[in-house]
Formats: structure tokens, C-alpha cells, sequence
């Protein structure tokens, strides 16, 4: 495989701006994780000490391999909700090595509101158990929530894909077979009584963590029992007594070393093979990235500027490279592993739509997965492309990305907007993971154009009253709407919506590849199969 | 030696340990059938392994097993053993045993019973050695006058020391430097005499301060030929115990070495002494006084052999068998210089608890002028039972300097695995400034608690031991090997 | 969380890696580095750190590794989490009386059941000829004593077990 030549001029001043102004990006996502991570208000932390329990990511750390890496999923998830006092949704999940194996880690942080669920909670642990039943990772819980928020309950509690799917998705994942363990830290009380119970194998902590379906007041309010938490569902009563519980620990790092043991126990999976190889570095360095990726959005670049920097010796087999030349097709290897690349250097065309759909299915039948490198505005748009066929085109396109087997992965490194954002595997289409980065946009449409529209709409309305509109009434009605949609189109929204998995600094992307990769090859690959390509 | 036959061809070993092999050795040499008696838990010792004969005895302890003369000697009959060898210790200095055993017709090999008892018993030692006009120290003995015997022992003057009269080995031994604390350690002493000895009976003497501790060792024939084989320094010792014996003493001029050696013969002389024996002696500040004298082979005895070429064992087997000493006076000869290490199951750093575990690993230092007299083999069991000393370590050179090079160097590459030593504490002691210059006395080790204790730690040193700990241990290695690649390249990376 | 290792009394944290070079120390806050073992027969071989390769003698024995290295002799005692980890507070919940040292009983002064005060005498042990006394480390009852007169014991063994005095 040939060896991507850069044409970047590293010293030329626009790389430096542009750098300049990526690394402040990064600088400030890194602030902001740190921020929903660890800043807590004092009496929450002084609670912690009072309870006797540890912070959430020192329970992490402790479960985790040393030495091991930790690829974080929606650090920033309930971001721009609830005024910014949910920080992570009061949810850490992600992806790490537990006595050797790869697993899924879903922890509740009782540092933010004691633990509660909240709907973006919720959204966030019903992610995590999804991640779990494609890649058919082993789960590990650390239980410790005061349970739902209920002022909130009309959006977590009722629907499909809320609360209940958390239950329905833990009996689907033992049905097939992906062994999860639960660690009592806290009370599992009504429905997160369902956690450990439907977990293969859960420990509880002595006289912090507690399983019951009603807690002391409300078995009091019921029946008028008096019983204390432990005694009602305690650690010694569930072991010896219920059933319920199967390990009785001492201390949470008890209970943490009798959960890794666990871990050690499970059978080591049987990994899809795909192509590999011994992994070699980029050629280049990945921190060019940040002088590449333009300072201003509307700027185009070179995704091959990209793809050097994040793939294997910056070596790059170009499918078709003189046709459909906005969408660049071809292979290269991620940690060792090969990948079939899609990537927007322009708007798709009816021949870079087809171009893809069948490089789709190459790699499909290659048991090649699939990495898109999301840059798109959307498709062509126009008389001439219409005759043409693009709308048919792209469903073809639409139709590949549905269908294929082998997992897919999506980074949106710029714009994702309509239905490029289908053809391009977004959310909806199943990436096994979706990441961002700190300057994307995702939306129906860019924020100029959407505010464009939407005054016209406003404008004619009151032309057909016979007003006319100056200047600055004209800014009026257009700015708060152009506000509104560059705010909600923002990586940080998105985010925060759980949209996808999670804002990767750029010169984090390859690590986050590897790791996802990784993990994607616990589950079988389907053979390929699709649906009617509209020719 | 290899000429006439001797009267007897089976000798019985009464002892045990590094001991019974040596005289093990020196049976086998002379063609001579060896016998050891042993107790169950000494069932692996290498003893029982390399004697012709092993024959198993019992006893309420297993101390008390090779302290039963009865049942010793009917092991010794009923092998045939026409002589006996008491080894140190257990009942080498027990003067009915050796009635008993010349009663029975086995040679005892070691000197009269009369002997025995004459320097066994303290108080008629000294006063032996005292009219016999060979230097004692100013002492007050109870005996002589118990109401008395306090204001006696305040007449000679501070500092004093204290001892039970049937005590041996350091026990019961008490200093007083300020007389208005000597009613106190009286009174100690006495009931640590009842205990141990069964006998509180005192005697005080001058307490030589910074004493070295100079032996000598003698050998006489039953024509009442006396020779002396030189003189030894055993001041390294710790609360009486002697951790490091060396020949020739560093502190003696040549004129001093002499007179001490000769007063030495001359009191074996005196007391028509038979077979291997030593003299001790106290030394300070150009005196030296009678201490006592041992009435066996003694523990440091090779460090003797090494600069003189004798073979101690042997010599105390021909005297036995009737035979005259083959060399004169001015026959021996010491050549060199010879340094001997004790090696014990203790821990120095922890206050010198004793330490217990199974032999895992043994390997001797091996090379020119190294020798190791040891009592344990590979997988044996050691345990408080009996005193704590596994090996000697004994090294021979040219000059005092290279001793000492070659006896660190021997206990570096000295391997015991799996029973804590005092190994370590050796070689600080053979490193230590005052050693080297020496000028050690018997109080050295005490006034210097910091080479037991040890020294700072060594991280380096640490670090390596974690990382071969790390590496053979399953579960660590397990875990690092589970860990996939992959995940492994990227080490504690976050996002 | 990271495999303990007790060296002189101390618990030492430690973490070993594999990688493509070979395997990788990590002390818990301290030293890194490769790390290999060159066995050259049974027992004996080169321990090569960071690079500096020198002899050591080795030997395990269950969880103890004995290590010969550079003239002197070490232990180094493997400690399983699961069992530090629950006896931590096994034994905060219990009076355990361990033997500071290998010896002998000479006598034991209490009965199953008995009450007993901290500091009180449980049992006299001769050790290097020293009699020591055992203590109560808490006030509570006797729930068993392990050892007999005359029996002998390691050090750390447990000599008695008492249970909390007034629940």
C-alpha cells in the first residue's frame, strides 16, 4: 500500500492559524471534560466521605487494568440540559480492559444529585447497554443511584427506548450469552433493583449497598413496617438469605477485587477475524491535524490531509481515484486492522454516490469495516442532477450504508448536514461508535441557510400584509434564529443530546479507532445482505 | 597416623548439626566407621545422611534427647562403637556422661572426667589457676563467705561483673558500673542462675572495660605432653554469644601473643589435661586474666586448623586411641591468617528474633582458602528447637585485609533460600571501620546497635527484587499477558 | 488495581505489562521500566532492568518468592486483594493474637469463654530463652485458642481468637 504524500505546508500561515485555533478547540474541550468529570460542589464531596464511598472514577480506576487505556463515552452528555447541573448525566460509561478482557464499564455518579436518573441518564445507560448487545461486550455495573429523577419522569419512564429498554436490553444481552456483573455501592431501589437482579452475577457491599423493590419509607408509608435499609435489603440478608445477591464484600475495594475476579472468570470471546497486521504510526504526525482542519468551516480541505494523519504508516489504497472524486473511497489499516474509508471532500454527486455504495459493498464482501469521514453539506442539488438520477443515487448510497455487515465506524470532522448526513453513516444508521469533533455541526441544514429560509418564509408573510422590513428589523427576526441553530447544531449540543458518542480531540481519533475496532470484533459479521438498489 | 591401627574402628557421634558432620569428615578420612544418634526432627539433617550409621533417639524435647547420656550410650553399644565423640555442648562437658562412658568401655574422646569437673565448676577453676599463680581477675566468690560476699565484691571497685558459678555461654552475666546497683543485679542474677543452671550460687570479679575476649587453644597427650596451637580473637559477639572468631588476634603484640599462649599450656599443664581443650582469657589494656576454660573441641576450632594445617578432629581421635602428640612446641607453626563467620537462623534487623522455614535454595561459596562446616541440606525443615547456628563460613589468607575481602566475598556468594539469616549483619561487621582497624572488644556490637539494625533502605536494590518477584509470580504474569496488545501499546491512555 | 507485594513488612504496589519488546514494570507512584528474567538453569539466571542485566538465585515457594541477589538474601511475599482485602476487615471485627516471633507456649492462662480486658495475659511463649507474655489486643471473649502447652509455632501465627466483648 502506497504511502499518502502530504501537500500541507506546515510553516505557511494559515496552517499556523489554524492551528492556533484547533489547540485552543482541544484546550477547551479538554476544560470542559475536566470540569464534568471532577468539579463538584464541596458538600457533595463531603457527602461522599460521610457515606463512606468513593468517587465514581476513583471506583474506575480501581477496576480497570493499570496501565490499561479508558476510551470514555459522552463525557459531555447532558452538557447544555438542566441548567448544567446533571455534568455527565451523572453517568460515566466507556470502554476498558478488567482482568484482560475488554468490557463496557456503566457507572452511576453519585457525586451529581446523589446518582438520580435523569432522561438523558436514562438515554445514556440505554446507549451503553446498545454498544453492549452489537459488540457483544461484557458489561460491568457500578450501581449507586438514588434512583429516577422524578419531576422528569414523563421523558425517562414510559416510552420504548426509556427506562424499561435498560431492563429489556440487560435480558437480551444474557439470552445471548454477554455476561454482565453488577456492584452494589449504593441502594438499587425499585426499578434499579432490576440492575443487579438481571445481572449474571452482582456483589454487594456491607452497609452502603442495598437491593429492594421499596426502600424503608415507602414500606413504611405501605404497610407502616419500620426496617432499616440493611436489614431490608443488605448485603448479609441477599446472600444468605434471598438469593438475590451472590458476593458479600467487606469495602468498596473489596467489592471491586471480587468484581475483577468475576471478570477473570468469563470465557474469553471468540473475535471476528479480519484482515490484521503488526501496527505501525502514522507517517505523519497526527498533531498536524490541528493546523489542517480549517479555522473557518465553510473552508474545504483534503480528507487524504486527514487520513494521513490518523492510519498506519500513512499508507492509502485509493479506490477509483479519478472518479466521484468528491467522495474519496479506499483502504488502510487502523491499529493493524485494514478499514475501508469514506470520506467528503465536496458535496456528493450521482457519481460519488455510487462510487460509494459500491466500494460499500466491496468492503462488505471483504469483511473489510467501514470508517466514514463525515465533511458534508449534502447532496447536488439542480435540474441537471435530477435528470440525472442523484435523488435514486443516493438512496443507492442510502442503501449500501443500511445494509452492510461489517461494523461501521463515523467521525463527523466538519459539517453533517441532511441527507448527506444518512448517506455519510450517521446516528441512525448504526455506527458501532460515533464520534465528533470540537468544531462539527450537525443539523438539517447549515445555520446561514436555515435562518436564510426561515425569514424569507417570515419576510413574505408580512409582504403579503404590505410591510416591508428595514434593515436592522431584518436582523432582528434573523439573528436569534441564526443563534438558536449554530447553538443547537454544535458539537457540544449534540453531545449533550447524546447524538453521538462522544467530541474526540482530533489527535485522539486514532486511539479512539483502535479501541473501537477492538471492541467491535467481539461480535460475529453478518454475510452481506441488502435491499433493492433503485437502479 | 595412617601407620598403626587404631584400638577401636566405630566412633560414636553424640551431637548433631554442623558438628557431627565435621567429625563425620574426619572418621571417614581415617578409616573409621561413623555412628551419629539423632532425634526425629533431625531425621533430614545431612548427619543422619552421611554417617555409616544413624541411630534414632527420643527425648520430652529433642534437646533433651541428646542430653539422655543412658540412652546415648546404649545407641553406642549397640553399634559397637568403641569410642565416643561429644561434639560441643549437649553433654561434652558433663563429667558423669564421660564416667559413664569410659564405664562402659567406650574411649571418650576429650579429656578426664576429673578435668572436667575441675573447670566445669567456676569457683575451683579459678582458684586452681590462681595457685597455680597464672593471672585471675580481682574476684569476690560467694562461697568463700556468703554474708561477706557483696562487700567483698564492692572492695574491688566498680566496674564489676556479676556471675552464676554453673553458668557457661554468656547467661546470666550482668555488668554493674555504679555499686549503689549491685544489690539489684545480685539478686538477678542469682534467680537467672537458679533457672537456667539449677545452681544460684555467684562469684564477681573485675570488669575489664572494652575486654577482648582471647582463647587459646591447647592439646595434651595422656604422657602429659602440653602444646598450645595458638591463640584466638573471638571479641565480635554479641550479648556473650560469638558471632566472629579470627587468628591471630590484631590486638596482641608477639611478646603478649606468646605469653598468653604459654600461660595457656601452662595451665592445661598444670591440671594434667588430656586431648583438645581452650583456654579463655579476658585482655584490656595490656592484661589478661583466667576466664575459664572449655574442656572440648570448640566451635571456631577451624579457624585454628586453617593456619596451622592440623586437623583438630584428628588429633583428638589419636590422643584417645593412646596415642603420644606426633610435634613438639616448636613443631607448629601458623602461617596466615583465618576468619570465621557464624551463620544463624536469626534476624538482626528485627532485635534478633529467631527465624524459621525450609531449606529452598543452598549453594557454598567454593574457591582458594574457603571453607564452610554447615549442618543443613537442601529441604530441611529448620525450627527453634535447637540453637539457631546453621554454617561457619571460614575463610584463609595471607594477611588480616585479604581475610576479611575473602570472608565478604564468601558470605555474598553464600545462597540460603527460604530461612531469614543473619548474612547480612556479617558482612556489615566485616565491613564496619572499627572491625577492619581491628579494634572490636566484646562490647563493640552492643555500644553499636546500628549494624545490627542495618542500613538505609536501597530502592535500587528494592526495585529489582519487585521486578523478579513480578516476573515469577503466575497471577502478575498472567495478567500482563491477558492484557490485549493492543490495549497494552496504548498504556493509561485517556481521552 | 495494582497486584501487592510485601517486601520487609512494607506493601509495595505494582503493575507488569507485556508488550511488543517484552514485559514492562510499573511500581504504583514510582519506578517504570522493561524488565525480563534470562533462566539459565533451575533457580538461577540474569534479572536484566532497564537494560542492566546481573545474577540472582531465586526460588518460589507458594506465594513467596525468595530471591538471592547482589550477596544477600530476600522474601518477597505475593498478597492477594481477595484475601487482604476481606481479612482487612475480618479482622478489624475480630481479636486475633498472632506470635511476634517463633517459639514455644509455656503456659496459656485462659479458658474458652472466658472475658477478658485488652492487655490482659492470654498465654507465657519462650522464645530465645526469653519468656514473653501474649496479650488481649482488645477487650473480648475467648473463641478459641489454637496452640497447646509445649506446642511450638512460627512467627504471625494465630494463637487465639476472641470475639467482640459486648457485641
Amino acid at each position: 500500500m502506497q504511502r499518502l504524500r502530504s501537500l500541507t505546508d506546515t510553516r505557511a500561515d494559515d496552517f499556523r492559524s489554524n492551528d492556533g485555533h484547533n489547540r485552543r478547540l482541544a484546550a477547551e474541550l479538554k476544560e470542559r471534560q475536566r470540569i464534568a468529570r471532577f468539579v463538584r460542589p464541596e458538600r457533595d464531596i463531603e457527602r461522599l466521605g460521610r457515606q463512606n464511598k468513593m468517587f465514581v472514577r476513583d471506583r474506575i480506576e480501581a477496576l480497570l487494568d493499570p496501565d490499561t487505556p479508558f476510551l470514555e463515552l459522552s463525557t459531555l452528555a447532558g452538557n447544555m440540559a438542566y441548567d448544567g447541573e446533571v455534568p455527565g448525566a451523572a453517568q460515566v460509561i466507556g470502554i476498558g480492559i478488567v482482568s484482560g478482557k475488554e468490557v463496557i464499564i456503566h457507572a452511576d455518579d453519585a457525586s451529581v444529585k446523589g446518582g438520580a436518573w435523569y432522561p438523558l441518564s436514562v438515554k445514556k445507560i440505554v446507549r451503553a447497554l446498545d454498544i453492549a448487545i452489537e459488540n457483544r461486550l461484557p458489561v460491568v455495573h457500578l450501581c449507586d443511584s438514588a434512583g429516577g429523577f422524578l419531576p422528569l419522569q414523563a421523558q425517562f419512564f414510559a416510552d420504548r427506548y426509556y427506562a424499561g429498554r435498560i431492563f429489556r436490553n440487560q435480558s437480551v444481552l444474557s439470552k445471548m450469552g454477554v455476561p454482565q456483573v453488577a456492584v452494589v455501592m449504593g441502594h438499587c431501589t425499585a426499578g434499579g433493583a432490576y440492575i443487579p437482579a438481571l445481572s449474571d452475577y452482582n456483589v454487594i457491599v456491607r452497609g452502603t449497598g442495598a437491593i429492594f423493590l421499596g426502600g424503608p419509607p415507602l414500606v413504611k408509608a405501605a404497610t407502616g413496617e419500620e426496617v432499616s435499609a440493611e436489614e431490608l435489603g443488605g448485603a448479609d440478608m441477599h446472600t444468605s438469605v434471598s438469593g438475590t445477591g451472590d458476593y458479600p464484600a467487606a469495602s468498596e475495594l473489596h467489592a471491586i477485587a471480587i468484581a475483577r475476579d468475576i471478570v477473570g472468570r468469563f470465557a474469553h470471546p471468540e473475535k471476528s477475524k479480519i484482515d490484521w497486521v503488526d501496527p505501525e504510526p502514522p507517517a505523519y504526525d497526527p498533531d498536524e491535524l490541528y493546523g489542517i482542519i480549517p479555522k473557518d468551516p465553510r473552508v474545504q480541505f483534503d480528507m487524504r490531509e486527514i487520513i494521513a494523519r490518523v492510519v498506519d504508516g500513512s499508507r492509502f489504497h485509493e479506490y477509483q481515484p479519478r472518479y466521484g472524486q468528491s467522495l474519496v473511497c479506499g483502504f488502510a489499516r487502523v491499529f493493524g486492522y485494514q478499514v475501508g474509508i469514506l470520506a467528503n471532500n465536496g458535496v456528493l454527486f450521482s457519481d460519488s454516490a455510487l462510487k460509494g455504495a459500491h466500494f460499500i459493498q466491496l468492503c462488505d464482501k471483504n469483511r473489510t469495516p467501514l470508517l466514514f469521514l463525515q465533511n458534508i453539506t449534502g447532496f447536488m442539488v439542480g435540474r441537471e442532477y435530477e435528470r440525472r438520477g442523484i435523488t435514486k443515487d443516493g438512496a443507492k448510497l442510502i442503501m449500501a450504508v443500511a445494509g452492510a455487515s461489517v461494523p461501521k465506524f463515523t467521525v463527523v470532522c466538519n459539517g453533517s448536514y441532511g441527507a448527506g448526513t444518512y448517506g455519510m453513516a450517521g446516528r441512525a444508521f448504526d455506527p458501532r461508535f460515533m464520534f465528533t469533533w470540537p468544531q462539527s455541526q450537525v443539523s438539517v441544514m447549515g445555520a446561514e441557510q436555515a435562518a436564510g429560509v426561515l425569514t424569507d418564509i417570515k419576510l413574505r408573510q408580512l409582504a403579503r400584509n404590505g410591510q416591508e422590513l428595514s434593515e436592522q428589523e431584518h436582523a432582528a427576526i434573523r439573528d436569534p434564529i441564526l443563534e438558536d441553530y449554530r447553538l443547537q447544531s454544535s458539537a457540544y449540543y449534540a453531545t449533550s443530546e447524546i447524538w453521538d458518542d462522544g467530541i474526540l480531540d482530533p489527535v485522539d481519533t486514532r486511539n479512539a479507532l483502535g479501541i473501537a475496532l477492538s471492541a467491535s470484533l467481539n461480535a460475529p459479521i453478518a454475510p452481506p445482505h441488502y435491499g433493492v438498489f433503485r437502479m | 597416623m595412617a601407620d598403626s591401627s587404631f584400638p577401636f574402628d566405630c566412633v560414636l557421634i553424640a551431637n548433631r548439626g554442623e558438628i557431627a558432620v565435621r567429625i563425620i569428615g574426619t572418621l571417614r578420612k581415617l578409616g573409621l566407621r561413623s555412628v551419629v544418634v539423632y532425634h526425629e526432627v533431625d531425621a533430614r539433617a545431612p548427619a543422619v545422611a552421611l554417617a555409616d550409621q544413624a541411630i534414632a533417639i527420643s527425648g520430652r524435647t529433642p534437646v533433651a534427647a541428646y542430653l539422655d547420656g543412658e540412652q546415648i550410650i546404649a545407641a553406642a553399644r549397640s553399634a559397637g562403637a568403641g569410642a565416643l565423640h561429644p561434639g560441643y555442648g549437649f553433654l561434652s562437658e558433663n563429667a558423669a556422661f564421660a564416667r559413664s562412658v569410659e564405664a562402659a568401655g567406650i574411649a571418650f574422646i576429650g579429656p578426664s572426667a576429673d578435668a572436667i569437673e575441675l573447670m566445669g565448676d567456676k569457683i575451683r577453676a579459678r582458684n586452681f589457676v590462681a595457685r597455680n599463680e597464672f593471672p585471675v581477675a580481682p574476684s569476690a566468690i560467694e562461697e568463700e563467705d556468703p554474708a561477706t560476699f557483696v562487700e567483698r565484691a564492692r572492695a574491688i571497685g566498680a566496674p564489676l561483673l556479676v556471675k552464676p558459678s554453673a553458668g557457661g555461654g554468656g547467661k546470666g552475666m550482668r555488668i554493674v558500673r555504679d555499686l549503689s546497683g549491685l544489690d539489684d543485679a545480685v539478686a538477678q542474677a542469682r534467680s537467672e542462675g537458679q533457672r537456667y543452671f539449677g545452681d544460684g550460687r555467684l562469684y564477681i570479679e573485675r570488669f575489664v572495660e572494652q575486654p577482648r575476649h582471647i582463647e587459646v587453644q591447647v592439646l595434651g597427650d595422656a604422657f602429659g605432653n602440653v602444646v598450645h596451637l595458638f591463640e584466638r580473637e573471638c571479641s565480635v559477639q554479641r550479648r556473650f554469644q560469638k558471632i566472629i572468631e579470627e587468628t591471630p588476634s590484631p590486638a596482641l603484640s608477639a611478646q603478649t601473643r606468646q605469653k598468653i599462649c604459654e600461660t595457656a599450656a601452662g595451665i592445661a599443664r598444670a591440671a594434667g589435661y588430656r586431648n583438645a581443650g581452650t583456654v579463655e582469657f579476658i585482655y584490656g589494656r595490656g592484661e589478661f586474666y583466667f576466664l575459664e576454660m572449655n574442656t572440648r573441641l570448640q566451635v571456631e576450632h577451624p579457624v585454628t586448623e586453617m593456619i596451622t594445617g592440623l586437623d583438630l578432629v584428628a588429633e583428638q581421635i589419636a590422643v584417645a586411641a593412646g596415642r603420644r602428640l606426633p610435634f613438639a612446641q616448636g613443631d607448629v607453626r601458623a602461617h596466615g591468617h583465618a576468619i570465621e563467620a557464624r551463620l544463624y537462623a536469626e534476624a538482626p534487623e528485627r532485635n534478633f528474633s529467631p527465624t524459621t522455614g525450609k531449606v529452598l535454595a543452598l549453594r557454598y561459596p567454593q574457591g582458594e582458602g574457603v571453607r564452610v562446616d554447615s549442618g543443613i541440606a537442601q529441604g530441611q525443615t529448620i525450627t527453634t528447637a535447637f540453637d539457631p547456628m546453621l554454617a561457619k563460613i571460614v575463610v584463609h589468607a595471607t594477611t588480616r585485609d585479604e581475610a576479611i575481602a575473602r570472608a565478604r566475598r564468601a558470605i555474598e556468594e553464600f545462597v540460603l533460600l527460604g530461612c531469614e539469616t543473619n548474612a547480612a549483619f556479617l558482612a556489615r561487621i566485616l565491613g564496619d571501620q572499627g572491625f577492619k582497624a581491628g579494634e572490636v572488644h566484646t562490647g563493640y556490637l552492643d555500644e553499636n546497635p546500628g549494624i545490627a539494625r542495618g542500613g538505609s533502605r536501597d530502592t535500587d536494590a528494592e526495585t529489582r527484587l519487585l521486578a523478579l518477584a513480578a516476573l515469577l509470580t503466575r497471577p502478575v504474569r498472567d495478567a500482563a499477558d491477558a492484557v490485549p496488545p493492543l490495549h497494552a501499546s496504548l498504556g493509561s491512555w485517556r481521552n | 488495581m495494582h497486584h501487592r507485594f510485601d517486601l520487609d513488612g512494607e506493601i509495595n504496589e505494582l503493575w507488569l505489562s507485556r508488550g511488543p519488546a517484552g514485559y514492562h514494570l510499573q511500581i504504583a507512584d514510582g519506578w517504570s521500566g522493561s524488565v525480563a528474567l534470562i533462566e539459565e538453569r533451575a533457580g538461577h539466571g540474569r534479572l536484566v532492568v532497564d537494560g542492566k542485566s546481573e545474577q540472582v538465585a531465586y526460588v518460589v515457594d507458594g506465594d513467596v518468592v525468595h530471591i538471592h541477589c547482589r550477596g544477600r538474601a530476600y522474601a518477597v511475599r505475593y498478597v492477594d486483594p481477595l484475601l487482604a482485602l476481606a481479612s482487612a476487615s475480618d479482622e478489624a471485627g475480630h481479636n486475633v493474637a498472632r506470635a511476634p516471633m517463633p517459639g514455644v507456649v509455656v503456659s496459656v492462662k485462659v479458658t474458652l469463654g472466658d472475658t477478658v480486658a485488652a492487655g490482659a495475659v492470654l498465654m507465657v511463649i519462650e522464645s530465645m530463652k526469653l519468656e514473653t507474655p501474649i496479650r488481649a489486643p482488645q477487650d473480648g471473649v475467648i473463641e478459641r485458642i489454637h496452640v497447646r502447652d509445649g506446642e511450638s509455632f512460627d512467627r504471625d501465627a494465630v494463637l487465639a481468637t476472641l470475639s467482640q466483648g459486648n457485641g
